[in-house]
């Protein structure tokens, strides 16, 4: 087979993907990223709140989108993308970028650290979680807007 | 004839006067009890006094409102600048009739028009705990308000309209538990300053009693806490409870704003003060917030 056809077909089924990540913002990407962190919260507060039975492999998997999305969700807010998109991002991220940074590597460091702990009880899984809940509260409170 | 005229002008000057009265509770409504000194620190929470007069209770604070800037007053136990040689019937006057050891009218920035529906002994646990603080010396500025809102005095005519002992909601239909959290809400928590809109007299409207309105710190809307579906509606009592213990929502969304001192001050009761709380909130009227 042509060697350039291979290189055209490649492009040519590469293309479709190129405006869908270029359609979405980053705007509505970091929200899409936090709305699966809040649906993972939710699985592991049900737990803990004792309204669902505690389920390791459940647990383990929100934790794991935990830790995905905190690995990404930094890049999510370059220059320019301060408003629009109904964004509850507060300015503070861009005035103080610093600020913003150290609470983003706090969620990946617990994160991190709660996957690796890889819960089997209700006990571990409190353990575990705790701290990421800390720091949604925290970086929440300083660097997204009010409803 | 002269003397009818005079007598006119005697009536139409004493009217005001005595309408505009403060009013003073019975000192026999204190008990002679020995103060709860834990009771006081709940109430203190409950009742978010650092969260305006600050950690140290010295003041300072300024609010910024339609009738002009409010400085919040030292309550620390300075005897000169605070309220250290305050009686406990001063502070009851001061809490449950907005009225100073001077006799004046305090303005309702300074929520009393709730915490006139606590229980007179509740003040005296309370006193007692804020003697425990440290002395602040800090003078505070004094409030900076125009006419009309500057003569004191006219304060007295709207406290006749809106300041009552009276629960705003009535007794029948409340379980034992949910009274206790009406007590926490509706008087010491004095969670309708904010969460109920207020008429064009500044005073709250209890015909949208916690349906939510404007957000008196500026910018968004204070949500709608009653069991509405614009409000609290999909809540289960769990829900508000451990909202108030945690500062997340069901959807795992966190407080924001004013909201976030108040749910870190309820974190500190006890769990059944929570639930208490979270069972009024689901008793009261549903009410959609539009009507303003």
């Amino acid at each position: 087979m042509n060697r350039s056809f291979v290189l055209f077909a490649c492009i040519f089924l590469l293309l479709p993907t190129v405006p869908v990540l270029a359609g979405e913002s980053p705007q509505e990407a970091r929200h899409e990223s936090m709305e699966n962190v809040g649906g993972a919260a939710k699985k592991i507060g049900k737990m803990m709140k004792g309204e669902t039975e505690f389920d390791a492999a459940v647990a383990n998997a929100s934790l794991n989108v935990w830790a995905e999305s905190a690995a990404t969700f930094g890049n999510l807010f370059p220059e320019g993308s301060e408003t629009g998109h109904d964004t509850e991002a507060k300015a503070t991220i861009w005035t103080d970028r610093a600020g913003f940074d150290e609470q983003l590597a706090l969620f990946a460091e617990k994160a991190d650290a709660a996957v690796a702990a890889n819960p089997q009880d209700l006990d571990a899984l409190k353990a575990a979680a705790g701290p990421v809940f800390k720091v949604c509260k925290s970086c929440h409170e300083s660097y997204r807007l009010d409803d | 004839m002269t003397r009818r005229l005079l007598l006119g002008i005697i009536v139409i000057l004493l009217v005001p006067w005595v309408l505009t009265r403060p009013n003073t509770i019975d000192p026999g409504r204190l008990p002679a009890a020995d103060p709860d000194l834990a009771n006081g620190e709940l109430l203190f929470h409950a009742g978010g006094c650092a969260s305006c007069h600050g950690e140290d209770l010295a003041g300072g604070h300024e609010m910024h409102t339609p009738f002009g800037i409010f400085r919040v007053p030292n309550i620390s136990p300075d005897p000169g600048a605070g309220i250290g040689a305050w009686s406990t019937l001063d502070l009851a006057n001061a809490m449950l009739r907005g009225v100073s050891p001077s006799g004046e009218h305090y303005y309702p920035a300074f929520p009393y028009t709730s915490y006139a529906r606590m229980e007179p002994a509740d003040v005296l646990d309370l006193k007692a705990w804020l003697d425990t603080f440290e002395p602040r010396a800090t003078v505070v500025g004094d409030h900076e308000v125009g006419f009309p809102w500057n003569i004191r005095r006219g304060i007295g005519l709207w406290k006749k309209r809106y300041l009552s002992d009276e629960p705003v909601i009535a007794d029948a239909g409340l379980s034992d538990i949910a009274l206790r959290g009406r007590y926490l809400v509706e008087a010491v928590g004095h969670c309708g300053e904010c969460h109920t809109p207020r008429d064009r007299f500044g005073g709250p409207d209890d015909s949208e009693w916690l349906a939510g309105g404007p957000n008196p710190d500026g910018e968004g809307k204070v949500p709608n806490i009653t069991p509405h579906e614009d409000g609290l509606a999909a809540w289960s009592e769990a829900d508000i409870a451990y909202y108030l213990e945690s500062g997340f929502t069901p959807d795992y969304d966190t407080a924001g704003g004013s909201m976030v001192e108040v749910q870190e001050n309820f974190a500190q009761l006890p769990g059944s003060d929570l639930a208490a709380v979270a069972a009024y909130l689901k008793a009261v009227p549903a009410k959609s917030g539009s009507a303003r």
